[in-house]
């Protein structure tokens, strides 16, 4: 059972706070992916469950054993790291069996267990090489090898893709995610890379400024965003925002932009919202949930800036109700950039937020 | 022509288009004249000196006698005692300054309370004057006025005789040797852990590894290259030790001290006998060239491996 908890947890580097309270549970055989912009916190929350940092304050449990003052090499954790931290003087097989050597165990297990690892992960002819002859997601494989040898209770993954190239990512991150099945270990993984996280996570932690903003599973945090942060950080594009009014229209409630567009709340929405009317708001909205011309009864007119065609589809960026907006448009819906458009907005996908303090409605 | 010339030079193909520009002579000549005045002329005339019977004082014309100078140094108990002398300051004054230079690198850059002051006093004795130090040292160690034999009188012990014994006389040498070179080895191990990357050390963490682990499986390993290049400095740069002999026992009690470069130094500037000094000069270059090849052979395997 290695369950980890993080209770008030502080870090805090002379007079910055960096952590100012966490609290996280991360359940036994889960993945969870800590995700953020650079500076939020999220690989000194991982140190901090390594043991290469301190915590200022609060707990570190791991199964049942608080391990926030045991040193790293006790608390049964593996960890990948961005630069691979592997040995450069080393071979493959030295560098994956340098932990096992240096706990004293003995000859033949650590070659079974090096033997294991590199058959899981394919570097088994690699062996005798030293990293600088290898590629880049070979070094990495070394790296998860080096990790898995231990049989740890917690993988803790750095941000390990982010020198990898966009295809060799992909591959990996798949790769990963395979072997924590195969493995059923519990993963705390660090990425800044939004969709890195949605596809390799059971729960994302959207980290901002030493704070978990959200703590959920991939789609609840793209449907359901629990603020103004998550929700432009989740999704790419990113999601739009414009500063609007709930306002009484025709028996029913409607979202008025700045210039008065007024987009009627679909009905089953309006309970919801009814205590908002007349408050200042954010509308939210993603791109993928726009469509080009009048499909519908909410349409805004959007005066483009760029057409960017994708293939699949084509982006628009413009404006719309004088706010800076993106949306995505079939790829043959015929625009171009300064004539303007009617963009229909599908208001069952969309999302208010408070415009004070950033909170879903 | 000129043309195919140029072209032959731009595609690369053994600079055959170029090998035939007779203009570019006269751009090499005058570097080539210039390596040659400074650099080969001397050692081609002491090589040739080497073989001759050749005298300052008293003067006498130059006379071809062979290999006779090598002979006559390979066979005196002198030049053996001089070789010996040498061989023993410089390896283990090397063995120490590198042993005391890594511990104290490895202290410096463990970010110990004060460590830039250390880290600037430690260097000072490098920067002084060999003669001034050793004229120091000598007071120092001086049999009935050093401080040194003032202390061993203080705590009741009898006087040695730093200066005017062999082995003690060595003792000496060997320890200022280390005292002022260590910095040097200080400096450049201290510039290689500046250089070996944090993660690493922090994978061997998570994994268990002991400081005393770490070191002897990581820092040191990594180091090796670069411990190589400084062992090798440090050798040549022992064997050419003159100033410090000088100053301190000028070879002395006898020649119980005589380093290779002091007697080199005896037999041209007292004898003035330059052809045995210039025979002298080829077998100690042949010495560190040999000690050299052999040294960085054994290494290679090693040297390989870490880099």
């Amino acid at each position: 059972m290695a369950r980890v908890t993080l209770e008030k947890v502080q870090k805090r580097f002379g007079e910055v706070v960096v952590i100012p309270d966490l609290d996280l549970v991360v359940d036994d055989k889960e993945f969870v992916v800590l995700v953020g912009p650079s500076g939020c916190g999220k690989t000194t929350t991982l140190r901090i469950v390594a043991g290469l940092e301190e915590a200022s304050a609060g707990t570190v449990r791991i199964g049942e054993r608080d391990v926030t003052q045991i040193r790293p090499g006790q608390r049964n954790c593996s960890m990948v790291f961005q630069n691979y931290a592997l040995y450069p003087h080393m071979t493959v097989r030295q560098n994956i069996g340098y932990g096992m050597k240096v706990r004293g165990e003995p000859k033949d297990e650590i070659e079974r267990r090096i033997h294991d690892a590199a058959r899981i992960l394919g570097i088994g002819e690699y062996l005798e090489r030293r990293p600088k002859q290898l590629s880049g997601g070979q070094r990495q494989r070394v790296a998860i090898g080096r990790a898995i040898v231990r049989n740890p209770d917690v993988f803790l993954f750095d941000e390990p893709l982010s020198n990898l190239d966009a295809k060799l990512r992909i591959e990996m991150r798949t790769e990963i995610k395979r072997l924590q099945r195969r493995l059923e270990n519990t993963v705390i993984y660090v990425t800044h890379d939004q969709t890195e996280a949605m596809t390799m996570a059971d729960r994302v932690a959207v980290m901002n400024k030493g704070v978990i903003e959200q703590l959920a599973d991939p789609i609840s945090l793209y449907e359901r965003p629990a603020n103004v942060f998550v929700a432009g950080f989740i999704g790419s594009p990113s999601m739009n925002f414009m500063p609007a009014e709930l306002v009484g229209e025709n028996g029913g409630l409607a979202v008025k932009l700045e210039d008065g567009t007024a987009l009627p709340v679909p009905g089953d929405r309006q309970t919801r919202y009814g205590g908002s009317v007349g408050k200042p708001l954010t509308l939210g909205l993603r791109p993928e949930h726009m469509s080009g011309g009048q499909n519908g009864p909410a349409v805004a007119t959007l005066t483009p800036e760029a057409v960017e065609p994708l293939g699949a589809h084509t982006l628009i960026v413009g404006h719309a109700a004088s706010t800076k907006i993106t949306a995505q448009v079939d790829a043959h819906y015929a625009c171009a950039p300064d004539e303007p458009t009617p963009i229909t907005f599908d208001m069952n996908n969309m999302h208010l937020f408070d415009q004070q303090s950033g909170a879903a409605l | 022509m000129r043309y195919e010339a140029k072209k032959d030079c731009g595609r690369g193909a053994g600079g055959k288009g170029c090998m035939r520009e007779p203009i570019k002579y006269v751009f090499i000549w005058p570097a080539f004249l210039v390596v040659l005045i400074i650099a080969l002329f001397p050692l081609i005339y002491s090589l040739v000196a080497s073989f001759q019977a050749f005298r300052l004082v008293p003067p006498r014309p130059p006379r071809y006698i062979g290999f006779e100078n090598y002979g006559n140094l390979i066979t005196a108990a002198r030049f053996w005692g001089a070789v010996i002398n040498t061989a023993t300051i410089v390896f283990i004054a090397v063995a120490l300054q590198y042993i005391i230079g890594f511990a104290v690198a490895v202290a410096l850059h463990a970010k110990v309370p004060g460590e830039r002051l250390f880290r600037v006093t430690f260097l000072i004795p490098m920067l002084m004057s060999p003669i001034a130090i050793s004229l120091i040292m000598r007071m120092i160690f001086n049999s009935t006025i050093g401080p040194v034999d003032d202390l061993l009188t203080f705590f009741g012990l009898p006087n040695l005789p730093f200066l005017t014994n062999p082995t003690w006389a060595k003792g000496v040498l060997i320890t200022v040797e280390v005292w002022q070179w260590t910095p040097f080895v200080i400096l450049l191990i201290l510039a290689g852990l500046q250089t070996l990357p944090r993660d690493i050390y922090e994978a061997a963490e998570i994994e268990s590894a002991t400081p005393w682990q770490q070191f002897w499986g990581i820092t040191f390993p990594m180091l090796l290259p670069i411990s190589a290049a400084v062992i090798f400095i440090r050798i040549i740069e022992s064997f050419k030790v003159m100033d410090t002999v000088f100053v301190l026992t000028g070879g002395g009690p006898g020649t119980s001290t005589e380093t290779l470069t002091l007697f080199a130094y005896q037999e041209g500037f007292k004898k003035f006998n330059i052809g045995q000094t210039s025979a002298l000069s080829f077998l100690f270059l042949i010495t560190v060239i040999v000690f050299g090849v052999v040294y960085l052979a054994l290494l290679r395997p090693y040297l390989e491996r870490s880099r």
